[in-house]
């Protein structure tokens, strides 16, 4: 198996966020001084090229089944732009906070909703820009969210904990208290676990149908990076200069040994195929790997970027593995057997 | 990859005192550079193409809610953010707010190794408007805690105040915080590089603490030379009500210019008077360390009109209404140095009808007790400290005193390694590194403590414990 270089394009600066169209014929990427480009998937060309947010974007979205990318920047707005087209759609001002988290409801869940955090307001957009509730202030800053994979509530985390809001009626289902701060937050595609990376440095499992909690620590550093297969059974997390990869089948990993995948610096960006079973991996080094963490001899391929991966995001069909960095160019890998 | 650390500048002070003044002429002077602006209230800063982030003073207490664990969760925030740029920032300046308690900001580089990899705290600054800023100690803590963390302090508009205010305040100040560097400015004209890259968290070089700070502390806070001829002389302790009019600025009286801060009875005063040979540093090296033991014997209390002699007594002068006459018996002419125990009290010294003035006087740091109770600390010695006695030493410190324990800094010599050891701390939180080698310079261990409650012989004690035997 190899990792081959597909096409490269250049951003203004650092590469803050990556997203590939649901059609995965464009990838969206946000610089974070602000320039928003799109580009065609197949071969980097037909580069549009938008505004973004003044001082700065932060997050990128594309709504499910659509070409609507949704934007979040240091504006306090969320901007709607008709991706297909490179036209502004919609801007929504959430206030004076930067807007640093979005994420569209799943796809096939109900209607569409675009969660958005901006400081401590929490709001849910429709695919109009319309906002459909706006919540009470978080007690922190917001600094992470994920919705429920049947798309029935948004988990969004503080510090101090994650409350899981209702998508039909805005009321808390569930307030789960964690004493520290929260830097990533990720469901189990079956919904059994959710997870949280942590400031001290650890991972926290809730298992919401039974009140079970499990913490796993022995980090070097917070844990910022979360991903679940797309079977549930393996949970990836950065925090050292491995990526250590919990089993998270039946009661969960507690006294289980994870898998611990080397890197030669601290790893920053780490994620699962969709629907395949291959681990990317990528440390400050500039290294990215790619891992099957369920063989006995997991390593399958490695690459070496110029600059150390800011965002690693696979294309809807698994082929395709775009490459943010923090140099501000966007690779596109194409994964062979 | 990582490249160095951004050198990060922390401005202090209250509303007023000319923060913004100081931050406009660094962003003008050193337009060349990148820098970003952390600060409170937004459109203060006037020049263009800065980059300027507004921030909201977000606590996060890290340790169940102790205060004294918590650190800036918006500053960690966007201090990240600033780190998401293709060209690295050549430094950072956080304004804090006026009434900002500066500990949870300086505590925030200290969260977590990326920030301590990517971020240097290379200095608090403090600026006070000395017009204003001895009604905000009187008042209100965290004007007291700004001067605390302070490594650069500037008593700023000092067109606004009178050489003697100025005076008194310094004074203030420096019992307050030994080791910050104090400049008199108006509208904050002092040097860039006394204010940026100062390297002031890391006490890179010992000798920059005031090296009277670092003297041990003595039992006496004022000695005075005086040439004396034989005879019995009047020894005038306080100002009787008749004499106020005619004060010499020259005398030892400076009783009358600032509040009285007298420690203990104000009614005793403990005095000692040796006779030196000259007024040769050695001889009054020599008298000074024989005061030390005679200041340490048991005092004779002596009553108005009675009689002090040199030699090896230590006498408890009984006063009334800080006043008393005694009579001074010189068995023959030559240099007497006189020891006070409490230096407010003014003294003077009558042959016949005339004032002698002091040929030579010395103040022996007084800062130990004092009415804001957060003081310095120093303690400066020679030799090899125990590593693990060292340790289980600061570690008990930090987490019994860690919340009176404002800042903490040093270099110390550990038995064995061939480097300096340079530490640095905040309340509880402490970061210790080797820097580079001793090589020729001599092995000794500075260090300070700034906080409140601070007792200088347990802490003195405690630090000699762990020096290799």
């Amino acid at each position: 198996m190899q990792l081959t270089k597909h096409w490269a394009g250049p951003l203004d600066d650092y590469a803050i966020d990556l997203a590939w169209a649901p059609d995965g014929t464009r990838l969206a990427a946000a610089s974070a001084a602000g320039p928003i480009s799109v580009f065609a998937s197949s071969d980097g060309s037909g580069r549009v090229d938008l505004p973004g947010h003044e001082g700065g974007s932060n997050t990128l979205a594309w709504q499910p089944g659509t070409s609507v990318l949704a934007s979040g920047g240091q504006d306090g707005s969320v901007k709607l732009w008709d991706g297909a087209a490179g036209q502004h759609s919609a801007t929504v001002a959430l206030g004076r906070a930067w807007v640093e988290h979005l994420e569209w409801r799943p796809p096939g869940t109900g209607a569409p909703l675009l969660a958005a955090a901006a400081g401590r307001k929490f709001t849910f957009l429709g695919a109009d820009g319309s906002v459909r509730h706006a919540f009470k202030d978080a007690p922190k800053t917001i600094t992470a969210l994920a919705w429920h994979p049947q798309g029935g509530c948004a988990a969004v985390a503080y510090f101090g904990g994650v409350c899981l809001w209702d998508a039909d009626d805005g009321v808390a289902q569930k307030e789960y208290a964690y004493g520290n701060g929260i830097h990533a937050l990720a469901w189990s595609p079956d919904a059994r676990w959710l997870v949280s990376g942590n400031q001290d440095p650890s991972v926290h499992l809730w298992m919401p149908e039974s009140d079970v909690e499990l913490q796993m620590s022995g980090y070097e550093t917070k844990v910022r990076h979360l991903s679940f297969d797309s079977t549930s059974h393996w949970l990836a997390t950065s925090g050292s200069q491995d990526a250590c990869v919990w089993d998270c089948s039946g009661q969960g990993p507690e006294g289980r040994e994870p898998a611990m995948l080397p890197h030669d610096a601290p790893v920053c960006g780490l994620q699962f195929q969709r629907a395949h079973g291959l681990l990317a991996t990528a440390a400050q080094d500039g290294s990215v790997v790619l891992w099957s963490p369920e063989r006995k001899q997991p390593l399958r391929a490695t690459v070496r970027m110029p600059s150390a991966a800011t965002k690693l995001t696979w294309s809807p069909d698994d082929r395709l593995l775009a490459i943010g960095t923090e140099k501000g160019m966007v690779y596109v890998l194409r994964c062979e057997p | 990859m990582d490249s160095n650390p951004i050198p990060v500048t922390v401005l202090t002070g209250f509303l007023g005192a000319g923060k913004t003044t100081l931050l406009n002429r660094i962003l003008t002077e050193k337009h060349g550079r990148k820098l970003a602006v952390i600060e409170n209230e937004f459109g203060e800063v006037g020049v263009d193409n800065q980059l300027v982030i507004q921030s909201d003073e977000e606590l996060f207490e890290m340790n169940n809610g102790c205060i004294c664990c918590s650190v800036r969760g918006d500053l960690i925030r966007i201090l990240g953010r600033l780190l998401k740029r293709k060209d690295r920032l050549d430094g950072i300046l956080i304004e804090t707010t006026g009434l900002a308690n500066p500990a949870p900001v300086a505590q925030t580089f200290f969260t977590d190794d990326e920030m301590r990899r990517n971020f240097r705290l290379d200095g608090i600054v403090t600026v006070v408007d000395a017009k204003h800023v001895a009604t905000h100690l009187d008042s209100n803590d965290e004007s007291v805690k700004q001067l605390a963390f302070a490594d650069v302090i500037l008593l700023n508009k000092t067109d606004l105040a009178t050489p003697a205010e100025l005076d008194s305040l310094q004074a203030r100040i420096r019992g307050i915080n030994a080791v910050a560097s104090v400049f008199r400015t108006r509208d904050c004209d002092v040097p860039l590089d006394r204010v940026l890259d100062i390297g002031g968290f890391n006490l890179g070089r010992a000798t920059e603490i005031d090296p009277k700070f670092m003297e041990p502390e003595y039992p006496f806070e004022w000695a005075g030379a005086y040439d004396l001829p034989a005879g019995a002389h009047d020894l005038v302790i306080g100002h009787s009500e008749a004499e106020h009019d005619h004060d010499d600025p020259e005398d030892h009286d400076h009783g009358d210019a600032h509040p009285h801060h007298h420690h203990g009875n104000e009614n005793e005063l403990d005095l000692a008077v040796m006779s030196v040979p000259s007024l040769s540093e050695a001889d009054l090296e020599a008298a000074r360390d024989a005061a030390v033991s005679v200041f340490s014997d048991w005092e004779k209390r002596t009553n108005p009109g009675e009689e002090v002699a040199p030699g090896a007594t230590l006498y408890r002068l009984l006063l009334d209404g800080g006043y008393g006459g005694f009579k001074l018996m010189i068995p023959k002419a030559g240099h007497y140095v006189v020891f006070e125990g409490c230096g407010e009290d003014p003294l003077h010294i009558r042959v016949g009808p005339d004032n002698v003035k002091p040929a030579w006087q010395s103040d022996y740091h007084p800062a130990h007790e004092h009415n804001e109770g957060v003081t310095s600390v120093g303690i400066q010695h020679a030799g090899d400290l125990d590593g693990g006695r060292l340790n289980n030493w600061i570690s008990n410190l930090l987490r019994t005193k860690g919340n009176d324990i404002y800042r903490m800094k040093g270099v110390l010599s550990v038995k064995g390694a061939p480097k300096r050891m340079v530490f640095q701390g905040i309340h509880m939180l402490f970061d210790a590194k080797f820097d580079r080698e001793w090589g020729a310079e001599p092995r000794v261990n500075t260090l300070v403590f700034i906080g409140k409650n601070l007792d200088r012989a347990a802490l003195n004690d405690a630090f000699k414990s762990c020096l290799v035997q």
